[in-house]
């Protein structure tokens, strides 16, 4: 299988337990730093139109600020409601000190 | 001078005996109806919300009111029944303007705080505050739990496919409010038959509330005022008839059984409306097709209440919803129903018989503008009073039509509530 890795951002950019949003090839993603790793998925909440980067990393859920919809960052689970929709998450690997993203 | 009673009475008082005599500000006094939403419509009554068969799938939601207040009755993922007050609980606004729809959850427009369909407060905007340069500004206290912001949930209850809410959770149970001899009544429509929605209709109707129970509750009128029925021959004084009603007498069953058999005889003869040579083209407007459910009776009218009426006129049956605006106003809600049994003849009948009632419906049309014009009579001398002694002063149940008794049984209870 072909990987298409993009160089998303420099991985000391991603800050620990917590969430960053980032343009990787015209598309708005959110980074989460989670000991030592790190996980993406769509920035865009699946309910309102609201970016998660804004919200809360929490036990490895990222808590939507608008309407309190949590995901877990390492699947894109729904994980309670308003949710109904899971958010897609994207294979994340980090070589020499760079973050990349496989957006399919 | 002194034989002029004042018009408008300062510290009105019931001062006849019993309630054959009604004064007319127990239609127009604002203090008075406040009083009557408070005592009948938001505490210790059951109030008539919809038909489960309006909000078949999850999601599903119907906009209403009890009293003048604004809820929703909606289905969540469970299947359960939910009646919910349409006030946020964040500033209070009335947020639910649809009438019906299908939503996955209720949001409020102005903050956009989001419910679930039971009505338990899902998120809040901002809750946790908003991040800027590496601080987090702003946001709900720490001690702010969405659980003890819920919208106000009604107590629910459901039954043969009908649902009623209370604001009042200690109201006794549906049945026991209903009470036995009403409930037979109620179950012989409503017998387990999933209901199929046929339609709407709504009108406003400038007068009292009280004046629609009572115009039910009055079989006085029909022949009299209905010259349609009476063109036809389709209501007689002499129709073999019943009048029930529950121990408390707020509620009532008028039964009565019409034979197919119109005949010219002496109860006719002298109604002057009372045209032989005229036949109505579509006779599905007025032929009894006989369902098994009925048991006998061609028409039962059930009172419930003080929100609902449940009809049975032949083939047609209904729900009409009293919303009450003001003491001089009331919504009047007609649901038409049938049954998912139903022949697809059987559906046409009902609709075709449904030209009957409604706004403009060939007999209902009249009741709207006696209100009216009752209403009228009222508030130009509200020191007066109606009379209801057709039938004597008492309060019975009758093998009969031709008495004012289910309008002085409500009146008694009336009274007792209101303590006037």
């Amino acid at each position: 299988m072909t990987q298409n890795w993009i160089d998303a951002l420099a991985a000391d950019d991603v800050p620990q337990d917590d969430v960053i949003g980032v343009d990787v090839a015209g598309r708005d993603i959110a980074l989460y730093g989670m000991d030592g790793e790190v996980f993406a998925t769509d920035n865009i909440c699946t309910h309102g139109h609201a970016r998660l980067c804004d919200g809360f990393l929490e036990d490895g859920e990222i808590e939507c600020p608008l309407h309190q919809g949590r995901f877990d960052v390492r699947s894109g689970k729904a994980m309670c409601a308003p949710l109904t929709e899971d958010i897609r998450s994207y294979p994340v690997k980090i070589e020499n000190g760079r973050v990349f993203v496989d957006l399919g | 001078m002194g034989d002029i009673p004042a018009i408008f009475p300062v510290a009105p008082a019931w001062e006849a005996e019993g309630t054959s005599r009604i004064p007319f500000w127990a239609y127009t006094d604002e203090a008075l109806y406040k009083r009557e939403l408070e005592r009948f419509f938001y505490k210790g009554h059951w109030c008539y919300v919809g038909l489960e068969a309006e909000i078949p799938n999850h999601g599903d939601f119907k906009r209403t009111v009890v009293g003048e207040r604004s809820v929703i009755m909606t289905r969540a993922e469970d299947g359960s029944i939910h009646v919910l007050e349409n006030v946020c609980a964040h500033r209070g606004m009335q947020f639910c303007r649809e009438r019906h729809g299908n939503k996955k959850d209720l949001v409020c427009a102005y903050h956009q705080w989001s419910y679930s369909l039971k009505g338990d407060l899902q998120g809040v905007p901002f809750r946790r505050g908003v991040k800027q340069d590496g601080k987090i500004n702003g946001g709900m206290p720490k001690d702010f739990k969405p659980e003890d912001h819920s919208l106000n949930k009604l107590k629910v209850s459901t039954r043969g496919g009908v649902v009623f809410a209370s604001f009042d959770h200690e109201v006794p149970s549906l049945e026991a409010y209903l009470g036995p001899t009403i409930l037979q009544y109620f179950d012989r429509l409503f017998n387990g038959r999933k209901l199929t929605i046929l339609g709407y209709n709504r009108q406003r109707i400038p007068g009292n509330w009280k004046l629609m129970q009572e115009n039910i509750k009055d079989p006085y009128h029909p022949g009299l005022l209905h010259t349609w029925f009476i063109t036809y021959g389709l209501w007689r004084a002499d129709n073999k008839s019943e009048l029930k009603m529950d121990e408390h007498f707020r509620h009532a069953a008028m039964i009565s059984t019409r034979s197919n058999a119109q005949v010219k005889n002496e109860v006719t003869a002298g109604v002057s409306s009372f045209k032989e040579s005229m036949e109505i083209q579509d006779k599905r407007l007025l032929d009894i097709v006989p369902e098994p459910w009925w048991g006998g009776p061609t028409a039962v009218m059930m009172t419930v209440f003080p929100s609902v009426i449940f009809q049975q006129q032949v083939n047609s049956v209904s729900t009409r919803h009293i919303q009450p605006d003001g003491h001089g106003s009331f919504d009047f809600v007609w649901t038409h129903f049938g049954f998912e049994d139903d022949t697809p003849e059987m559906t046409q009948r009902r609709l075709i018989q449904a030209n009957l009632f409604g706004p403009a419906g060939f007999v209902s049309a009249d009741d709207g503008e006696v209100i009216e014009l009752s209403q009228n009579g009222f508030e130009q001398k509200p020191y007066h009073r109606a009379l209801a002694e057709m039938g004597g002063r008492e309060i019975e149940n009758t093998d009969h039509m031709v008495t004012e008794s289910l309008i002085r049984g409500m009146y008694d209870y009336w009274r007792k509530v209101m303590g006037v």
